[in-house]
């Protein structure tokens, strides 16, 4: 038995012995810069907020609610109000994520202060197609979102994509895109609205 | 003395042009067709490869003496992902933007066949000096590839290279040259030149 172990060991020391000095080079690394990628991730997301909600400040309103994407899966989701100058509350953003055609997508998703109307939408991140499903960011299907209602959205693959409503034309040829980006409003939307009203957020735009 | 010099110097010039990884290889294929749309990806890719290269190889010809037969391809890999891991959290903090473009093919140089294939023809056996001049030979070799790539690509795809306009006024970008298409097209094409330039058949 201790034959054995001896074996092991004289096998295997330099790999235990490797594999504790690299993970201790990426500890010290990642806590070096892990506060600076952080504060990336977050100024992107300001710069997202603010392109959705224009003048106005955000404020972290609800921190890591916990979502259901059905099949037992759960996404964190962040929460934040956009207020103008007084005070006014003019919105919220949070964060959403869902699979698609080729990697995850996570998107920031704008709602009115009653949370009745989606004010739009931007991608956090994506690995979607060149060309075809990375028109996700495109007006032409991101303009489909502004000013439709909260709720359950429909994707169709034909259809006028400038009538305002629940249904979302599809991007030709990107269809599982277009779709990942629907079943994401409709997994996340409502889910959401519902926490917040549960935390007496949603009052008439005050 | 000489011939040491000779020997440091076809070391060196063997990544650029004799066993370039990318024309004579055929090595690493994927970052070379996937991130090449334009000069700076493929700079910033080349950079990092040439990051992970010297670090990988110094590991492993230090460690040369003590590696295991059985062991040696998990001891590359851990050395290897290590380095990459660093390249890819000082992308994330210093340039986000570069980082989000890269996407997956970053990351990816783990599995880069380039640097694995050097840590064991080269680095496993030879000495730290010799180690590091092929890393930056075989390095650099790549790195120059993939911008000539990048270059074509991004040239006849916006008219521009560094982002900077060069084409005439009324140049129609060739939209093909971003996709996928593009890339394979352009590499084909100058694995053929390489071919008639060295008189080998393709």
């Amino acid at each position: 038995m201790f034959r054995l172990v001896r074996y092991y060991i004289k096998q295997s020391w330099l790999l235990v012995v490797s594999a504790f000095v690299f993970g201790l080079l990426l500890a010290v690394t990642n806590s070096i810069w892990s506060g600076r990628i952080e504060q990336n991730k977050n100024d992107k997301l300001d710069n997202l907020m603010s392109g959705l909600i224009a003048d106005a400040e955000f404020a972290p309103a609800i921190s890591d609610i916990q979502i259901d994407c059905a099949k037992g899966k759960f996404v964190k989701v962040n929460v934040y109000k956009a207020a103008d100058k007084s005070g006014r509350s003019k919105g919220f953003c949070f964060n959403a994520s869902g699979a698609g055609f080729a990697d995850k997508i996570e998107l920031v998703i704008a709602v009115d202060a009653k949370f009745e109307k989606v004010l739009g939408y931007n991608v956090l991140s994506s690995n979607e197609t060149p060309g075809f499903g990375d028109q996700i960011d495109d007006y032409y299907f991101c303009s489909q979102f502004s000013g439709a209602p909260v709720g359950q959205l429909v994707l169709n693959k034909s259809g006028d994509s400038k009538i305002i409503n629940s249904e979302i034309i599809a991007i030709s040829g990107a269809t599982v895109s277009s779709d990942a980006v629907v079943s994401i409003f409709n997994s996340f939307v409502e889910q959401v609205k519902a926490k917040t009203q549960e935390e007496g957020l949603l009052s008439d735009g005050k | 003395m000489a011939n040491k010099t000779i020997s440091i110097g076809k070391t060196f010039m063997a990544g650029i042009w004799d066993e370039n990884p990318v024309f004579r290889l055929l090595l690493g294929m994927c970052p070379t067709l996937a991130v090449t749309t334009a000069v700076k990806p493929s700079l910033t890719m080349g950079l990092s490869v040439i990051f992970v290269l010297v670090c990988s190889n110094v590991v492993v010809s230090l460690m040369r003496n003590l590696l295991k037969p059985h062991l040696r391809i998990l001891m590359f890999t851990l050395s290897i992902a290590t380095f990459v891991t660093i390249a890819d959290l000082f992308l994330k903090a210093f340039m986000p933007i570069m980082s989000a473009e890269l996407g997956p093919y970053l990351p990816l140089i783990i599995v880069n066949c380039l640097i694995i294939c050097r840590a064991e023809a080269c680095a496993s056996k030879n000495g730290l000096f010799v180690s590091i001049i092929d890393a930056f030979g075989m390095g650099i070799g790549f790195t120059l590839v993939l911008c000539v790539l990048g270059g074509i690509r991004e040239l006849l795809a916006t008219g521009a290279i560094f982002e900077i306009p060069v084409m005439w006024e009324n140049f129609v970008p060739w939209q093909a040259m971003r996709m996928p298409v593009g890339a394979f097209v352009t590499l084909g094409l100058m694995l053929g030149i390489v071919n008639l330039i060295t008189g080998k058949k393709a």
